[in-house]
């Protein structure tokens, strides 16, 4: 490696370092009984308790909402991912790169995709999908499905999914949270706002 | 492009960054929840775990590569300095009995729990610039509200307890990669971290497995992998733990 490039990775190291750091804009606010649309999509949900929106988002048709930060319950919303994106941001295209959903991506290779993309972008060994069953999700045809799986915290974590195919987009909700105390603990509270979720 | 101009954009990209790295004096550490106090001598009994120590290295992009050399070391020496300085925890102490199968997988998970919890409390309510705006409330209500569950009363030891200690340590030296980058990053005017040492103090009710008081820092000092080291981190972590002389004892 010569001196330019060993000086352009350590900067770009730099980049990538502060952008993590960064607390970027404030966390916002979304108060029981207001609808808000999601994830700069026409998805909109009514929470039915208040919950605060992480600043950063992990994609660009992400959005990430929590009660007491993302380590402990993380509700993510996915505003309609086209075909021939990941479902979060790629860190590198080229040494990190993501599974894409597809057009000829079913609802029931949902699941997988989400395990596929947790693999990676997670680096985590362990994943079991649970189950997976039909369930209407904004009101067509919907999947639900649950799984488990340890993060390099070391830390089990349960979640639990609904997602739709609409239009060629993939419209999904996720909740992930750790199966101590934290999971049966705001499982319910994620389901109602899952079951509040419209298209508009 | 030249490398005067490399260093002028490094500088740019990090001056930039400047306002993004929060100084850490800015930060509470340490919080006790709504009407909890342990008095001296209270006839209260807490429940020593063996805490958790991870040591390791700090790569230049910043992830950890654990050392199971430095981890045994400063294991030992985690565990004799807490072992001196129990005794002045105020109140009675039970060593927590030794787990194996199950109920070690469960006392570890228990642990990364806390860890994970202790990590929420310092990103999410101690940083002021980054409070979640639930959490920004409760801190105006004087509320500190966490907890672990009520599984921690099935922990070995815990129905000979009223309270139990948690503490966990993560140290990541700075690898030559990640202190040269620390040097250059310098030039551009900012700190950039060279190595991570984490510490977390923290008792647990164990009936409601509510955190009653937790001690949470993301840059400990000690060299935990020197018995002096060990010392002076077990010392700081323990030091307003309530009902006790050690901070007290540690200031004279």
């Amino acid at each position: 490696m010569t001196a330019k490039t060993r000086i352009m990775a350590v900067a770009m190291i730099a980049t990538g370092l502060l952008s993590l750091a960064s607390p970027s804009l404030a966390h916002k606010l979304h108060e029981k009984g207001a609808a808000v649309a999601v994830a700069n999509a026409p998805l909109w949900v009514t929470p039915s308790r208040d919950w605060n929106q992480l600043s950063g988002r992990i994609g660009k048709y992400a959005e990430t909402w929590t009660l007491d930060g993302g380590q402990l319950n993380d509700v993510t919303f996915y505003g309609g991912i086209p075909a021939g994106e990941s479902l979060v941001r790629e860190r590198s295209k080229k040494h990190d790169p993501l599974p894409k959903f597809t057009a000829e991506t079913l609802l029931i290779e949902v699941p997988e995709l989400v395990e596929r993309t947790y693999r990676a972008f997670k680096g985590i060994g362990t994943f079991s999908l649970i189950s997976t069953d039909p369930a209407p999700f904004l009101g067509k045809d919907g999947v639900r499905f649950t799984y488990e799986y340890t993060d390099d915290d070391e830390l089990t974590r349960k979640g639990e999914a609904r997602a739709a195919i609409i239009g060629g987009k993939l419209y999904m909700m996720t909740f992930d949270a750790p199966r101590l105390n934290y999971f049966g603990k705001t499982i319910a509270d994620y389901r109602a706002l899952a079951d509040s979720a419209t298209l508009r | 492009m030249s490398l005067k101009r490399c260093s002028f954009w490094l500088g740019l990209v990090l001056s930039m960054g400047i306002f993004a790295i929060a100084p850490a004096d800015a930060q509470e550490r340490s919080a006790v929840r709504q009407g909890f106090q342990l008095a001296t001598n209270s006839n209260k009994r807490i429940l020593v775990f063996p805490p958790s120590v991870r040591v390791g290295a700090q790569s230049t992009g910043g992830m950890f590569e654990p050392n199971a050399e430095w981890t045994e070391r400063a294991k030992m020496n985690i565990q004799g300095a807490l072992k001196i300085l129990q005794a002045k925890l105020g109140n009675q102490v039970i060593v927590a009995p030794d787990a194996d199968g199950d109920q070690a997988r469960n006392l570890h998970e228990h642990m990364s729990l806390f860890a994970a919890i202790s990590q929420a409390v310092i990103e999410y309510q101690f940083f002021v610039g980054n409070r979640l705006p639930t959490k920004k409330r409760d801190n105006k209500a004087e509320i500190f509200d966490w907890s672990m569950g009520q599984s921690v009363a099935n922990l070995p030891g815990a129905d000979s307890a009223d309270y139990a200690l948690f503490i966990y340590n993560k140290d990541a030296y700075g690898s030559t990669g990640r202190k040269m980058l620390q040097m250059v990053a310098m030039l551009g005017g900012v700190g950039v971290t060279s190595g991570e040492h984490v510490g977390y103090a923290g008792l647990i009710d164990l009936k409601t497995g509510d955190l009653l008081w937790l001690n949470a820092d993301g840059a400990m000092g000690g060299d935990v992998r020197e018995v002096d080291g060990a010392d002076k981190r077990v010392a700081q972590l323990l030091e307003d733990f309530p009902g006790s002389q050690i901070g007290k004892a540690a200031q004279q």
